[in-house]
């Protein structure tokens, strides 16, 4: 069986160059139904990566730019007093689509991000008593400017809980960037990208990944990750319970992206840096330093 | 502190003590056993009601009262019955003022001492189990001590697995641990006990009292056929000298040594294992030939041992039921026909009728012996009082007796006819046990008979109450025929009944053959017993003895810390166990596996290691992942993995 | 970790502080554990010895029995416990910082890796703390220690110890863990005003939140300004409540070390540690200023324990 994500993968490591770790990381978390994180300086490509995305998955995209004095109001929408109506209708805000771009989220007051987190969480919103659905599939993929930034507020560590993976995008290599320079402009070149899995076949996948085998004997690993980290003194605290869910989730889509019916030790490796790091240790940058002990401690077998 | 000891902590050390004091109701006087069972009574109502517990004061005057007690006794403070009051008083007190944790280890050890003490005064096999029980008990109070949260079911466990553990060392430590008698300084007698036996007098009458007792005297396991029940007479104290009722041992005989007579085979080789007695005589079977050296035979060919009656004892002989003993001295001759008094004109005329003075002494005994066949003599164990004149009125009037009274007057007549005779008491018979292949012969076997000393022939055994009643005598005792005949007597109509019986008494006779094998090897394990047993094994000297002793002790020691810390480090998946192979076969030749390397990345660095091996490793990895992460995976894959494993052959780099 | 040469394993300190620290997990085996007949295994002692004696004079071999086979418990009772501590593995836990004054609390994990229960074990660092383990089981532990004076507080040499099953044995194993807690400074008991701040706009430290937009209400907290207060709200009987708006400029404190001159530096930094409590529960951006050392402006819990660090090890 052909996997469906190959061409998917494909073109997007056409338009972004040199970044497929991060490219599969982005799609992993969004086949786990799970948000993500970019966490990196301004212009390394991260909204060029969620658009890239978007595109081909054929999603809505909206992309949301969080300033200092955005309000609640001006991500989910507001009631607005209709005079021919003579009533209150509700107008939908920028959440209101399938792919949400949260950019430089730190910026804004944890009063505007704390509503996004909670729309984030509950895929619906309420205004006013009213219940709102948010679209399905529902992705956020939110991006934060590293926490030494003036001006910032960067999420409590209750909120990063919220996303799935938190990942790095990093500079490109001399190759990749040398290609960049070279190319036509980025955003013609997404512009122009064709639909390559469709919203339905995506919902499909999601379900396909549920169905992905994790045996007892992976479980019993993954539970030995757990425990290590809860009682490892250099982790604050350990990984929770949702996390440990969020865990075996990813390790299941990156089984499904490597085709495989089961997932390996090897799957819940590769995620672990981006689910775990930010988990574990909010403040520090690097991921796989973090998780670097649980790689190197908990036995496999 | 006394909150802090638990309830259920303190009823259980508590019924341990009372189990553990329980059988000294027999021991002890009732005074102090009172004492005992009051105060842990009044211990087990202050378990629930700690007010009622004794204060200081009242504590005193009860310590006082206890010493009071014992005093009463008059017991002093060594010795046995005097040490086993004392430390029953102590404890009957400790009980009562519980403070600490420390008190209850006092009150346990306390109550060691007096299940030791239970020892002294028996030791059967019961005794031993019951004793072996509170002791897990009070080890079980120790475990309950120490380990929280703990119920007092698992604490018992617990404590029966230790005593099982400890009990294979025990065993070593008692076989070769060295017992050496103690000094006799260090014996402290109790004078007070009386046991019931042949006596050193014989009226006829006496041995009645031990016609009805079933105490165990001795047994006897033969090395090879057992003599036919006739032969089967165990001699004890011979008696010549005589007031015309009462018949004693002559005093002067009693320590010179005995001139051997001339045997003849058959011989019989046995051991005779000797239940505590009175007195010092030992029951060999007639006669005697070889007989271990601390025993001496004196010159009526009663055997006695030197040292405490009081003790089982297992003796090795040799007899001869054929014998022929040698010429009579002077002396002894007047002895064996001294006569209280001329004899009556009735026993005279009774004589001559029969014979005597003028017929050879052999003609003569079997006349009296058909006298008493003929006549309507009877024997009875409950025979009519004779007083006066006893042996006239029994030959004369009552003509009803047991065997004391036919040897007496069978004797008797024998020395009026001026043949010299004389009284020997013993035991005869003993009754076969089939399980154990031994006799045991109990008090109700006490026997007397006559011995006779004939010209040519020396001094002959004639048992008068054969005459009477010869199925005491020669019947050979056979247990289906005992068992067969007492059907027809007794049960002919309920066979069922019958074979019941007949159950319950293999099921007797099975329970005393290991109470033989425990009184011989285990009661009766004695210094000359031990050397013995550990020659047998090759075992002559004091330093082999230690040097099995520690050698045994080791191994019994490793083999249990092996048992009890050997930490095995079961996969019980055989997936895995496959897996770990293949990693310690690649491990060997220098590629170790991290403990967070999966088997993709493993089989990653290993195909780079050894490029040849790229399929084998492949397949293997395969197959792994396939057993333990995937969904389905059948058996073949295992056994197919098992394969390759094996097959693996990877040098070194 | 499993090479030890032969002078350390004679070294006798290992006897009573255990071996040099770890940050591994410790494996409790021979090398680790200890075992001495306790007070009452002595006196065990003394009772067999007293048990022998009646046998010997008695010659009774009942008695001898029971007295080999009391021997032969006390002997099987080393193995048992050595049994209860072994194959244990403790593993040292968090250790979150603690003011002076209040108890350090140090965890640490044991982990009962076989189907064995362990029953009555005692950990003793400055209490003792008595546990039960069943098979498989896994604790954390809290052990409490005073802290008297700020900066690192190593936690000494924890010990682990059973007397399990008799009592006649006492089997022990001191640990040692790269363990310690970090003293923060005792906060200055009183409320004090917060410092001037050298070119502050705001006054007393009465930092304003942001002025430019209005966007919601909040309870009313101690420090904050009358002029927020949202006095309608207050009318109407719903309560005291701020008037918040976003924005942050002007709500800054600096607290230095040189705000309570005259004081000894252990009251200094008292009273710093003081300021940064209440700066942080005032919810102002407050940065600290020790000679030598500089932390800029900031809030949460990160940036509280940053300068409480700075205060500990000053």
């Amino acid at each position: 069986m052909q996997n469906p994500i190959a061409p998917l993968l494909e073109s997007a490591n056409r338009s972004i160059l040199g970044k497929q770790h991060q490219i599969r990381l982005a799609l992993c978390c969004l086949l786990a139904r799970g948000h993500l994180l970019i966490e990196d300086i301004p212009g390394v490509g991260k909204t060029t990566l969620a658009h890239t995305l978007a595109k081909l998955l054929g999603l809505n995209y909206q992309r949301i730019q969080f300033t200092s004095d955005i309000l609640p109001a001006d991500i989910i929408g507001a009631s607005i007093f209709d005079p021919e109506e003579r009533s209150f209708k509700f107008h939908p805000g920028p959440i209101f689509n399938q792919m949400i771009l949260a950019d430089e989220i730190n910026r804004s007051t944890p009063k505007a991000q704390s509503a996004l987190l909670e729309a984030m969480e509950e895929q619906q919103v309420t205004v006013e008593g009213k219940t709102y659905h948010l679209p399905s599939p529902f992705f956020v993929i939110a991006t934060q400017n590293p926490a030494h930034q003036i001006g910032t507020f960067p999420l409590p560590e209750s909120q990063l809980d919220r996303f799935l993976m938190r990942i790095e995008l990093g500079y490109p290599n001399r190759n990749a960037e040398r290609e960049l320079l070279r190319g036509q402009s980025r955003y013609h070149l997404i512009e122009n990208l064709q639909t390559e899995l469709p919203p339905e076949q995506l919902k499909n996948i999601q379900q396909l990944v549920n169905t992905v085998h994790v045996s007892s004997a992976l479980l019993d690993y993954l539970q030995n990750i757990i425990t290590f980290t809860r009682e490892f003194p250099d982790y604050p605290c350990g990984l929770s319970p949702r996390a440990g869910l969020s865990l075996l989730n990813a390790a299941k889509a990156w089984a499904f992206m490597d085709s495989r019916d089961a997932v390996l030790p090897e799957d819940v490796q590769a995620v672990l840096p981006s689910v775990a790091g930010h988990r574990l240790r909010s403040a520090s940058q690097d991921s796989g330093a973090v998780v670097a002990p649980i790689l190197e401690r908990v036995n496999v077998l | 502190m006394l909150a802090s000891i638990e309830k259920n902590i303190l009823l259980f050390l508590l019924i341990s003590v009372g189990l553990i004091a329980l059988p000294h109701i027999y021991h002890i006087p009732a005074s102090i056993f009172g004492f005992f069972v009051l105060l842990l009574t009044w211990r087990f109502i202050g378990i629930w009601k700690p007010s009622c517990l004794p204060g200081k004061l009242l504590l005193f005057l009860l310590t006082v009262g206890g010493l009071v007690l014992l005093y009463s006794q008059h017991q002093g403070l060594f010795g046995r019955d005097a040490g086993t009051r004392l430390f029953m008083t102590a404890l009957a007190l400790k009980l009562l003022e519980i403070r600490q944790e420390r008190d209850l280890y006092l009150i346990v050890f306390l109550a060691f001492i007096v299940a030791a003490s239970q020892f002294l005064y028996e030791q059967s096999i019961a005794m031993a189990g019951y004793i072996l029980f509170v002791c897990c008990v009070l080890l079980g109070t120790l475990v309950a001590i120490n380990s929280r949260r703990q119920n007092t079911l698992n604490a018992l466990k617990t404590s029966a697995v230790i005593l099982a553990q400890a009990l294979p060392l025990a065993i070593v430590l008692f076989v070769f641990f060295p017992r050496v008698e103690a000094p006799r300084w260090m014996l402290f007698e109790d004078k007070s006990r009386a046991k019931t036996g042949l006596s050193d007098s014989m009226e006829p009458g006496s041995i009645s009292d031990l016609g009805f007792s079933d105490e165990l005297v001795f047994r006897v396991r033969f090395q090879g056929p057992i003599p036919p029940n006739a032969q089967r007479y165990w001699r004890g104290p011979v008696f010549s000298v005589t007031d015309g009722k009462r018949w004693t041992a002559a005093k002067r005989y009693t320590y010179t040594a005995a001139a051997e007579p001339d045997f003849s085979e058959p011989a019989y080789r046995y051991t005779l294992l000797l239940e505590p007695q009175n007195n010092n005589w030992v029951f060999a079977l007639e006669m005697a030939g070889d007989f271990p050296p601390q025993l001496h035979m004196n010159s009526e060919y009663l055997l006695t041992r030197s040292g405490n009656p009081d003790k089982r004892a297992e003796y090795p002989f040799t007899s001869y039921p054929s014998y022929r003993t040698g010429e009579l001295s002077g002396h002894k001759l007047r002895t064996n026909t001294q006569l209280p008094g001329p004899a009556s004109q009735k026993i005279t005329s009774l004589i001559k009728r029969l014979g005597g003075f003028d017929t050879r002494p052999e003609q003569f005994v079997d006349r009296v012996l058909q006298h008493f066949n003929r006549e309507n003599f009877s024997y009875t164990l409950t025979p009519p009082l004779m007083e006066d004149n006893p042996i006239e009125t029994f030959l004369f009037e009552t003509r009803s007796g047991f065997c004391s009274h036919y040897a007496a007057a069978f004797t008797y007549l024998m020395r009026v006819a001026n043949i010299p005779a004389r009284v020997v008491t013993g035991y005869h018979g003993g009754v076969l046990n089939p399980v154990g292949n031994f006799l045991e012969i109990r008090q109700a076997d006490a026997h007397a008979w006559t011995e006779v000393w004939l010209e040519n022939r020396g001094w002959v055994r004639v048992d008068p109450t054969a005459a009477v009643a010869p199925e005491r005598i020669e019947q050979n005792v056979n247990i289906e025929q005992q068992i067969a005949s007492r059907n027809i007597s007794f049960f002919s109509a309920d066979s069922e009944l019958a074979r019941q019986l007949d159950w319950l008494k293999q099921a007797r006779q099975l329970w005393s053959s290991v109470d033989y094998n425990w009184q011989r090897w285990v009661i009766n394990y004695h210094s000359a017993n031990q050397t013995q047993f550990l020659a047998s094994l090759g075992i002559e000297s004091l330093k082999q003895m230690l040097y099995w002793l520690v050698g045994l002790g080791a191994l019994f020691t490793s083999i249990l810390s092996w048992l009890l810390l050997s930490r095995k480090e079961k996969t019980a998946d055989k997936v895995l166990r496959c897996y770990r192979r293949f990693c310690a076969r690649l491990g060997k030749a220098g590629l170790k596996r991290n403990a967070g390397e999966g088997p993709l990345d493993f089989a990653k660095r290993s195909k780079k290691a050894y490029p040849k091996q790229t399929e084998a490793i492949d397949e293997i990895t395969g197959l792994f992942i396939k057993l333990r992460y995937q969904k389905e995976s059948s058996q073949a894959d295992l056994s197919r993995l098992s394969e390759r494993v094996d097959q693996l052959k990877i040098r070194r780099r | 970790m499993n090479t030890l040469s032969i002078k350390d394993r004679f070294r006798l300190n290992r006897f009573f502080a255990g071996e040099n620290p770890s940050d591994e997990a410790i494996p409790l085996n021979q090398r680790r554990i200890f075992i001495l007949p306790s007070k009452r295994g002595l006196s065990f002692v003394v009772l067999i010895l007293l048990l022998l004696l009646i046998a010997f004079v008695y010659n009774n071999n009942l008695a001898y029995f029971l007295t080999f086979l009391l021997a032969s418990v006390f002997f099987i009772g080393i193995l048992h416990s050595y049994k209860a501590l072994a194959g244990l593995i403790i593993q040292k836990g968090q250790c979150k910082p603690v003011f002076a004054g209040e108890r350090a609390v140090f965890e640490i994990h044991i982990d009962n890796p076989i189907p064995v229960p362990r029953l009555s074990l005692e950990i003793d660092l400055h209490d003792k703390t008595q546990m039960t383990l069943a098979p498989y089981e896994k604790k954390a532990v809290r052990l409490y220690a005073p802290t008297e004076r700020r900066g690192h507080q190593p936690c000494g040499t924890i010990t682990l110890s059973s007397g399990y099953p008799l009592g006649l044995f006492r089997a022990w194993s001191p640990l040692r863990f790269n363990l310690s807690v970090l003293v923060y400074p005792k906060p200055w008991p009183q409320e004090i005003p917060f410092p001037e701040t050298g070119g502050g706009a705001s006054d007393q430290g009465k930092a304003e939140k942001g002025t430019d937009d209005f966007y919601g209400l909040q309870e009313y907290q101690r420090g904050d300004s009358i002029k927020r207060i949202h006095w309608k709200a207050y009318a109407k009987g719903q309560g005291l409540f701020s008037k918040q708006y976003s924005g942050e400029q002007g709500d800054e404190l600096w607290l230095h070390y040189e705000a309570s001159a005259g004081y000894g530096n252990e009251e200094r930094l008292s009273r710093l540690c003081r300021w940064v409590l209440d700066a942080e529960k005032a919810g102002l951006r407050y940065g600290l200023k020790l000679p030598g050392q500089k932390i800029g402006l900031g809030i949460g819990h990160a940036h509280r324990a940053r300068c409480l660090e700075a205060l500990a090890l000053f």
